[in-house]
């Protein structure tokens, strides 16, 4: 990719109520937050990408609603309805290409639909599977299960991963993370899509992010401080048809992996200080430890037990607390770009690692990981 | 630093029909891909990355469809992602392709997506849909109604007839009948036009678009990868966008930006394209136009963005012939938008046809010489635009 | 050879949030058969129907302003053809710069005989003054109210004698 971009300007937002704000109101909130966050104005803003869920939103064409109050009115506005870590990925690509010194990234997941799980389910084909109570979490559940079959004794690690998630989130936003952190608790939840329980997974949550990324000579020419440089940008698919593919691997990651670690010359996923991974279900976070290189299967057991990617750990995972504490299901994977962004641009609050140099950021999105980007990002001077 | 030149290598496009019962939606997308690959002589296997055109969802009655597309693109395993900016998603789509390779991240991308609007029952109902809920949901908003409005200020501002609209129409059928692509493909004279029902006035059923279904792509490449490979290509040379107020009764009344009898978010979107390729003026340096049009009376305000003449002056333009296939800068020679309407990809289908064009193998619906063509794509309730210029 | 198609269709419900300039706004329509608008400082336009932002200067609206009951038609249409879940044909409906707005805002025009599509549309014409009227039961909705010539004088409620367009 040409040039240098970095993230500048970050604001992710759990508004507590969903009745006093419009939802345009709400994105209004969250693009000036980050716009505010870098020192930018909205007349800085060259373009934008934005990515909703139509049928989250209850809106045909996300992206009307939303162009006006992101600034969208005579700019350059794109929309990527297929994950929000694409609207991060193609704001990249946008200002590698030159055409643009700067652009905002904005997405959001709103609770305003009777039910997540209808919302969702009219995702599976009305060819052949459309019939079945196959919603998002059933998917994810399918793969848990797939995992459970394969890996012995998994279910320990994935247990331990939601109170680990469960405890860091309760530190770094104690009044928006929710969800039981006791091993007993999270152990005996009831099964909700079996084998995942309703301990094991975090409720749809209102939430918004918002991103400004710029060149490097945009942003020197500025003197922004605080910047996440992009080193390696990672981005891959699974096929669509959940029977065409093997749930206990996540081919895609693999591919999006070697992008991202190729273009910036990681060898060993030793080399990052801390790590925000998606995790929708503890089982993704642990597919995604497997695909990152952090640690192959038979050593998820050990690996999680010795706290090596806890707070304080080698490599700490997800000191957000994850999507297993605040789940914005559609925008959840660009939360975890955000958070690895302030890390290294040390505007990660209460749950800062210290001098985070090097962060790695992996986004899934769909059903079962559907959709897989990592990012590669490293604070200071270029 | 100078950004890769980016081609276009090949394109590929279905016989767009109303129905297509013989092809579920995964299929109609590789008849469109197998197409491009065809003639952009490249395998699934080559590509670097794929851009997936889809816009609503609710006509195609499959959320986030673009998933059920991905074996059909085969991109398993590959970049992927989609675009949806509504109606102008193809040409969305296809300078998302544009920039996937000018990043320098990709040498060859596919762009691809597919529609079935015949399937979805009726689409107004569902593009009744794409307004607010806060304030015009409640309306008995559609396309249909919101272009018609847009006939009606025209009409008042520049003396737009309904005869001029057909005129259009005329014109349109008259080039579609020579282009096997398209779905509408009947000759029609004025009276015809002039006859048709009212759906909504001014906009009669001759003046309106198609529901139709099928799929198209093209295949872009950066010039390192042509070079290297050996292939024939034209040329991306420019691309922009840009947007207007959601709300239409902004474009009216006091202190508007915009008048929704005009397009002007096109015509910024057109100088940002322009400044790119370093078009100064293009009545002269501009030899064909694609330009999204799914009414008759659309057309005009899109010709007069693309900065072929002041506002309002295309009307006596027209009346002379000048966009006529034989004229002196024909405008939508396939038979446009007003003739085929796949909606994922009929944005998409305007930057192909402008390839043809400019590539001179438009078979009967060439434009004789044609070496600079523009295309367009209209999205939400004309509210974004994009543009392309696309030259040999 | 045997083509099989199947039936499906979305029924998916949502609970939108308004928020507090919109809610004011459908509030005073039905509490009070008020239409406001909200003045862009930047602009100084005043937007009807209001929002807490303008989208073209991405600044706050500031003071409320009441607009209307007269305007002038800026843009309208006569449907004739039958849609799903649409009202039934013929309807005429287009957008109206009430009294001291700038920008102008849905609805429905009643009172006018559709039936000629030319006298109709010359009736319509832009620029034309119109009338709100407000329907005597309201809900809160933009279907409380509607628009009809100046100088003719139609019932509350229901507008007689014209397709009635309550639908939900």
């Amino acid at each position: 990719m040409n040039g240098e971009i970095g993230v500048a300007g970050v604001a992710i937002h759990a508004p507590p109520r969903t009745d006093s704000r419009s939802l345009e109101e709400s994105i209004y909130a969250v693009t000036w937050a980050a716009l505010r966050d870098g020192g930018f104005d909205i007349d800085d803003v060259e373009g934008i990408v934005v990515a909703g869920n139509d049928e989250l939103d209850g809106r045909a064409i996300a992206v009307m609603m939303a162009s006006g109050p992101v600034g969208g009115v005579d700019r350059d506005i794109l929309s990527t309805p297929s994950a929000a870590e694409h609207a991060f990925v193609l704001a990249a690509l946008r200002i590698a290409s030159g055409q643009f010194a700067n652009q905002l990234v904005v997405a959001w997941n709103p609770l305003e639909v009777d039910s997540f799980s209808d919302a969702l389910k009219v995702g599976t084909d009305p060819y052949f599977h459309r019939a079945l109570p196959q919603d998002e979490l059933a998917t994810h559940g399918l793969q848990a299960a797939v995992l459970e079959a394969k890996v012995p004794g998994v279910r320990e690690a994935a247990t331990a991963i939601v109170r680990k998630n469960r405890i860091q989130g309760a530190i770094a936003y104690p009044d928006r993370s929710i969800g039981v952190m006791e091993t007993v608790f999270i152990a005996s939840g009831r099964p909700t899509r079996w084998p995942l329980t309703d301990t094991m997974v975090a409720p749809p949550a209102f939430g918004l992010v918002a991103m400004i990324l710029g060149s490097k000579e945009y942003l020197s020419g500025r003197k922004v401080k605080n910047v996440s440089w992009i080193r390696g940008l990672g981005w891959a698919t699974e096929p669509g048809f959940i029977g065409d593919r093997d749930l206990s691997t996540v081919p895609s990651l693999d591919a999006a992996r070697k992008q991202a670690y190729r273009a910036a010359g990681v060898k060993d996923a030793s080399t990052f200080d801390v790590a925000e991974i998606a995790d929708a279900t503890p089982y993704q976070e642990l597919l995604a430890y497997e695909g990152l290189g952090i640690c192959k299967r038979n050593a998820w057991i050990k690996h999680v037990a010795s706290g090596a990617t806890a707070r304080g750990g080698k490599l700490p995972v997800n000191l957000s607390g994850g999507a297993l504490s605040f789940n914005p299901v559609f925008c959840a994977g660009l939360v975890r770009i955000a958070e690895a962004a302030n890390q290294v641009r040390g505007r990660a609050g209460n749950h800062q690692v210290p001098n985070a140099r090097r962060a790695l950021a992996h986004a899934a999105s769909g059903p079962a990981m559907h959709y897989n980007t990592v990012v590669v990002m490293e604070g200071g001077r270029s | 630093m100078k950004p890769p030149r980016v081609g276009i290598i090949g394109i590929g496009q279905s016989e767009f029909k109303a129905r297509r019962d013989d092809a579920n939606y995964p299929e109609l997308v590789r008849e469109g891909v197998t197409l491009a690959l065809a003639d952009a002589k490249r395998e699934l296997k080559d590509m670097d990355a794929v851009v997936y055109s889809l816009a609503p969802d609710a006509l195609l009655g499959i959320g986030n469809a673009e998933r059920l597309g991905v074996d059909a693109v085969g991109a398993r395993n590959k970049r992927f992602m989609r675009i949806n900016t509504g109606g102008a998603t193809g040409i969305s789509s296809v300078i998302t392709g544009w920039t996937h390779i000018a990043s320098g991240e990709c040498d060859i991308v596919l762009v691809a997506g597919a529609d079935k609007v015949g399937e979805s029952g009726d689409s107004q109902t569902i593009l009744n849909k794409i307004w607010d809920p806060t304030y015009e949901r409640a309306l008995p908003l559609g396309t249909i109604t919101m272009l018609a409005m847009s006939a009606v200020r025209a009409m008042h501002k520049y003396g737009l007839t309904e005869e001029d609209m057909a005129r259009v129409t005329v014109k349109n059928r008259a080039n579609a009948a020579k282009n096997p692509k398209a779905h509408l493909r009947k000759v029609v004279t004025m009276q015809e036009v002039m006859a048709s029902r009212y759906i909504a006035w001014p906009i009669k059923l001759l003046d309106a678009c198609p529901q139709s279904s099928g799929g198209a792509a093209v295949v872009m490449a950066s010039e390192k990868y042509i070079k290297a490979n050996k292939l024939d290509a034209v040329w991306v040379s420019g691309v922009g966008h840009c947007s207007e107020s959601y709300y239409m009764g902004d474009r009216m009344g006091k202190k508007i930006m915009a008048d929704h009898a005009d397009a002007h978010a096109l015509a910024r979107s057109f100088e940002r394209s322009y400044k790119m390729a370093g078009i100064k003026n293009p009545t002269k340096q501009v030899h064909v136009a694609e330009l999204y049009a799914p009414f008759s009376n659309t057309e005009y305000h899109a010709i007069e963005a693309a900065g072929v003449c002041k506002l309002g002056g295309s009307l006596a333009m027209m009346r002379e012939g000048f966009f006529d296939l034989g004229g002196k800068i024909p405008v939508n020679p396939s038979g446009g938008t007003l003739c085929t309407n796949a909606i994922a990809v009929s944005a998409l289908v305007r930057a192909a046809e402008v390839t043809l064009q400019v590539w001179g193998r438009a078979g009967e619906h060439q434009v004789k010489g044609a070496r600079v063509g523009i295309a367009s794509g209209n999205g939400g309730d004309h509210q974004f635009f994009g543009t392309m210029v696309i030259e040999s | 050879m045997e083509l099989i198609k199947r039936k499906e269709s979305w029924n998916i419900g949502y609970d939108h949030a308004l928020g507090e300039t919109a809610s004011y706004f459908f509030a005073r329509v039905r509490d009070h058969a008020e239409i406001y608008g909200r003045r862009d400082p930047k602009s100084g336009r005043v937007l009807v129907p209001p929002r807490a932002f303008s989208d073209q200067t991405l600044e706050p609206t500031t003071d409320w302003v009441k607009v209307g009951p007269g305007g002038r038609i800026e843009a309208f249409t006569i449907v004739y053809e039958e849609f799903k879940t649409l009202p039934n044909p013929p309807y005429a409906f287009g957008y109206v710069l009430l009294d001291g707005a700038d920008t102008a805002i849905g609805g429905f025009f009643r009172g006018i005989d559709l039936t000629d599509p030319a006298k109709a549309a010359k009736q319509l014409a832009i620029g034309t003054r119109v009338s709100t009227r407000f329907a005597d039961e309201r809900k809160g909705s933009v279907l409380d109210f509607w628009f009809e010539l100046e100088g003719k004088r139609g019932k509350g409620g229901k507008s007689g004698g014209e397709t009635a367009v309550g639908y939900e």
